[in-house]
């Protein structure tokens, strides 16, 4: 590429790229002092609290069931592959409105699993059990497809040469796999972390209460304007974006090396 | 101690393969780039499974079924050797061992001798990716011989490094295989090099099919076919 083209197309791409990040740019808009008035902060701290706990929760069934789910689909052949791929892209695809539908019927006295937790007391609406089961369905997709990339990374020669070493499968796998795509891991888990706890849409349906930061900023932004958003969206934003960004930034960073 | 006769079908030929190998002996593996020398070796390391046949070692079945790779007393070392990155040259060496093994002087002993012999002093702390190739495959038979495994499989380690380089290691593992007492397959497409390192023994491959076996000496004299021949001209 010539010189003068080469310049062309940078300064196309900063365009683009400044453009991307013009939005960020309205939380120095001039809409007036923000409002954070006892009335407006303690539902707001509180959803921070519930936000981060129960995403946090969510985060940890999310891995604990997700990550054997990745290894076996590592390994599986491509036909098989296909069906589990297909399987998890339905809660990635599923419009979250739709999908906070149909989980408070799947969930509630309409739905088999429903009438079964309600045998046992168990309701599964307005509460944090049904917080956390939203999350774990929208965030599961993205992190086992991730991680299932992140697994692939890994040469499968060292695999066999640690098995041929004497480790067994579980242990060439602690030993190993884990390591080598922890970093792969990393971006997968911050995906679904991003993912689960800037849900609305299928969170609004399922649990209202206990309200975590994208329902009280929707709540104060029709309660109170958007002075009184401002301080929870900066909070959200905080929460939100610097894990996922510093883990994509490092992955890249070490593809590039 | 090796009994293997199998075979395998691949997308352009079947190798077929018998073998009987004694405690202690070596065989070289040689043919054309392609003639199935290294299916061989991946199915007796368990790489790949053969479709039909048997394979023992010692009082260990190996195949049908297939014994897990972990249970396979076998050292395997290719050209490209599959050190692991994120570890540094001494635990990639002391992978194999356990924590009680490491701690055992005998064992410990072994590991300086292996350390010494292979110079690798100089890079004991270094993280496996930051080595050249050569120290790489100096790594990658120190750690297969950390386990001190009765059979080991070669499959091309010194393609790519210099003369001096390669008479050396061979030096050292003819040097150990008498000492330890391992059996010892090399496939090679460089007939010297398969000389040098398994001077008593030799099979020929061409597409999957054994042609000759037998001395260096049989082979070099009386070439079972025209490409062998060909092969063999330049000594």
């Amino acid at each position: 590429m010539s010189e003068g083209r080469s310049w062309m197309a940078r300064a196309g791409a900063a365009l683009l790229a400044l453009a991307l990040l013009y939005p960020l740019s309205a939380l120095f808009a001039r809409i007036g002092a923000w409002q954070w008035s006892a009335q407006v902060r303690e539902p707001a701290l509180a959803s921070v609290r519930v936000s981060l706990v129960l995403t946090a929760i969510a985060m940890v069934i999310v891995v604990v069931l997700g990550t054997p789910m990745a290894a076996y689909i590592a390994r599986c052949s491509s036909k098989e592959r296909l069906v589990w791929q297909a399987a998890l892209l339905v809660p990635i695809l599923l419009p979250p409105l739709a999908l906070g539908i149909l989980f408070t019927l799947a969930f509630g006295p309409f739905g088999g699993v429903g009438r079964l937790l309600q045998h046992y007391g168990v309701a599964m609406t307005n509460n944090a059990p049904a917080f956390v089961v939203t999350q774990v369905y929208v965030a599961m997709g993205y992190y086992v497809l991730g991680a299932v990339a992140a697994l692939d990374a890994v040469p499968s020669m060292l695999q066999k040469q640690a098995a041929l070493l004497g480790l067994t499968p579980a242990r060439v796998f602690f030993r190993v796999t884990l390591p080598l795509a922890r970093l792969g891991l990393a971006v997968a888990l911050s995906i679904a972390w991003v993912r689960a706890v800037g849900e609305f849409g299928a969170v609004v349906v399922t649990a209202y209460y206990p309200s975590g930061m994208p329902v009280q900023l929707w709540v104060d932004l029709q309660s109170y304007g958007l002075p009184a958003v401002m301080p929870l969206l900066v909070i959200f934003l905080a929460v939100a974006l610097p894990l996922p960004w510093l883990a994509h930034v490092l992955a890249q960073r070490r593809s590039n090396a | 101690m090796l009994d293997a006769h199998f075979t395998k079908r691949r997308r352009d030929f079947t190798v077929s393969f018998s073998l009987e190998l004694g405690s202690g002996e070596s065989l070289g593996l040689f043919g054309a780039s392609g003639a199935g020398k290294s299916t061989v070796l991946a199915c007796i390391a368990g790489i790949e499974d053969p479709d039909d046949g048997h394979i023992h070692l010692a009082d260990a079945r190996l195949f049908p079924p297939p014994l897990p790779l972990h249970r396979r007393p076998i050292g395997y070392l290719t050209q490209e050797p599959s050190l692991f990155p994120h570890l540094s040259v001494r635990d990639n060496i002391t992978f194999g061992l356990s924590k009680a093994e490491q701690a055992d002087t005998e064992h410990a002993d072994w590991i300086a001798t292996l350390k010494n012999r292979l110079k690798l002093a100089p890079l004991w702390s270094a993280p496996a990716s930051r080595i050249s190739g050569g120290q790489a495959r100096r790594v990658g038979l120190a750690r297969m011989l950390a386990r001190r495994p009765p059979l080991v499989l070669l499959d091309e380690p010194f393609a790519g490094l210099d003369r001096q380089l390669v008479r050396e290691l061979i030096d050292d593992l003819v040097f150990w295989s008498k000492s330890i007492g391992f059996s010892m397959i090399a496939v090679d497409h460089r007939a010297d090099v398969l000389m040098r390192l398994c001077p008593r023994m030799a099979i020929v491959l061409e597409q999957g099919q054994i042609v000759q076996r037998g001395s260096w000496a049989e082979l070099c004299g009386a070439p079972a076919t025209p490409l062998l021949r060909s092969l063999l001209a330049p000594l």
